[in-house]
């Protein structure tokens, strides 16, 4: 079931609307859970010994695996179901986010004017091109098309059914998940000042100003729409986060000026070439002791062929180029191009802090990485990954 | 168990062997997207009756019975029809990008 969103900008769609919404909601789960699970049996039973029976050998690359799947029924069916629910994700969301556009506009206006939050855009800003000239998710539009809060709008409640309810109540389990690791995992490090990168609509930069109520939170991000609605979703929930249109890796803030630097599944809509630059400016702005953390898929490198495969279908099929790229690298090699060193490297997964219990987070959290087929990856059983560094001190 | 018992295994509902494939695989992806079109619209017309159904029989009507003996005006079957034509240009989005309303 699509996730009933909390805040003032829901939409209010049509009964019609909501039973399209909640069977496609149901279809993506299905298609994550079962689906998936009959896609690997057919790998394991049919399509992976036929390789072997050809090849004298197990695929050893996800290419490999790719490409003796492309033939494979099962696949193509899995592919193009999930295409299709990606579609109807956006089109069962977008008639009632038109006809409530005027109306939200009017909310957005209204909850600007209260609340001690801010929005600060800049129209001098170049949208780059992995963002404006791209509809990431196939989302239609993308995600920085209009001046108005309709691609925030789209995205929101679209990612209420897109979700099926992994992402948590409030869409935020990102980011409770990322905050309560480094809460629990480091509780002697008490940030002060939090940044959010590519936060779009804000529903994870306000999980970090709900974990650290007495934190200053800020968000960045290149599309002034998604930053009109987080703005208002923010102050609707009562959280005061400071959202700036702004490139994250051509940040305006000061050096030193932010004890965690935070992204999720930001990266890998980056070129490896950004991913650096992006470093560079978290490591900059960060205060000596500072961290930066970024929830992201797990790498390659910690993967099975199959596994790595799986993920990876986004990259090909749902508008998402860089995603392979990123994947592919170490992320430890990637924080060192930043400025962090080897020794500050942290990577972690942990379970989803909205469904986990307490003691069971906590063990997790102080537990080494553990990687299999279920990280990062939206099913029943699902773990997030994070990884970062913190600045050296001196 | 007794020997006059009714046997109740599942009946089957599929007939034996190979089924013939009419089609070459050109389309396969089209008529993907049509059908789960139709199951969603098919779903969200089952929660609508669900709901009429819960409804009237909240205010003491009784729909179910009513409305297996109903007969259809002219003027409804004219509704109906432009509902339908209407239900169609969803049905088959992918394969004319620029379409017209059917009949129009």
């Amino acid at each position: 079931m699509p996730i009933e969103l909390s805040h003032d900008l829901k939409v209010k769609h049509s009964r019609d609307a909501q039973s399209r919404q909640d069977f496609i909601s149901s279809l993506r789960g299905f298609i994550l859970n079962d689906m998936a699970a009959g896609m690997r049996a057919r790998f394991d039973d049919e399509v992976e010994p036929a390789f072997e029976r050809q090849h004298g050998r197990a695929p050893k690359t996800q290419d490999e695996v790719h490409a003796a799947m492309r033939r494979d029924p099962y696949f193509k069916f899995y592919s193009s179901v999930r295409y299709n629910a990606q579609e109807m994700v956006w089109r069962s969301v977008i008639p009632g986010v038109q006809a409530d556009l005027p109306e939200l506009s009017s909310k957005v206006d209204q909850l600007s004017q209260t609340g001690g939050g801010s929005l600060t855009l800049d129209s001098s800003l170049a949208v780059p091109e992995n963002v404006a000239g791209l509809d990431v998710h196939l989302m239609p539009g993308g995600y920085a098309n209009v001046g108005h809060p309709g691609a925030g709008a789209v995205y929101d409640n679209g990612l209420a059914v897109f979700s099926a309810g992994f992402m948590g109540p409030d869409l935020n389990d990102i980011g409770l998940s990322m905050s309560n690791y480094v809460k629990h995992r480091f509780p002697d490090f008490t940030p002060e000042r939090i940044l959010d990168c590519g936060c779009t609509v804000g529903h994870n930069a306000a999980a970090w100003a709900q974990t650290y109520p007495d934190a200053e939170v800020h968000g960045v991000d290149v599309s002034a729409s998604v930053l009109i609605y987080a703005h208002g979703r923010a102050q609707s929930l009562g959280l005061p986060v400071h959202y700036h249109q702004m490139d994250a890796t051509d940040l305006t803030f000061p050096d030193n000026s932010f004890d965690v630097v935070f992204t999720s599944m930001f990266l890998h809509e980056l070129s490896v070439k950004d991913i650096k630059r992006f470093f560079a400016q978290a490591h900059r702005v960060l205060r000596p002791g500072g961290l930066l953390i970024n929830m992201e898929l797990p790498p390659n490198r910690e993967l099975k062929p199959y596994d790595q495969f799986y993920l990876d279908w986004d990259c090909y099929y749902n508008k998402e180029p860089y995603y392979r790229a990123f994947r592919d690298q170490n992320p430890e090699d990637l924080i060192q191009a930043g400025g962090f060193r080897s020794e500050d490297f942290i990577q972690f997964t942990v379970p989803q802090y909205s469904f986990t219990p307490v003691d069971a987070f906590n063990a997790a959290v102080n537990a080494p990485p553990s990687f299999d087929g279920d990280t990062g990856r939206l099913s029943a059983s699902l773990s997030w990954f994070g990884f970062g560094g913190w600045k050296a001190k001196s | 168990m007794p020997d006059s018992s009714p046997n109740t295994d599942p009946l089957p509902v599929d007939a034996a062997g190979r089924r013939p494939a009419f089609f070459a695989p050109d389309g396969v992806d089209q008529i993907l997207t049509m059908v789960l079109e139709l199951a969603t619209e098919l779903w969200v017309l089952r929660e609508r009756v669900f709901v009429i159904e819960a409804v009237a029989a909240e205010h003491g009507l009784p729909l179910k019975s009513g409305v297996e003996s109903y007969a259809l005006t002219d003027a409804q079957r004219a509704e109906l029809a432009a509902m339908r034509a209407e239900m169609m240009n969803q049905l088959f989005r992918t394969l004319n990008q620029d379409h017209r309303p059917v009949g129009g």
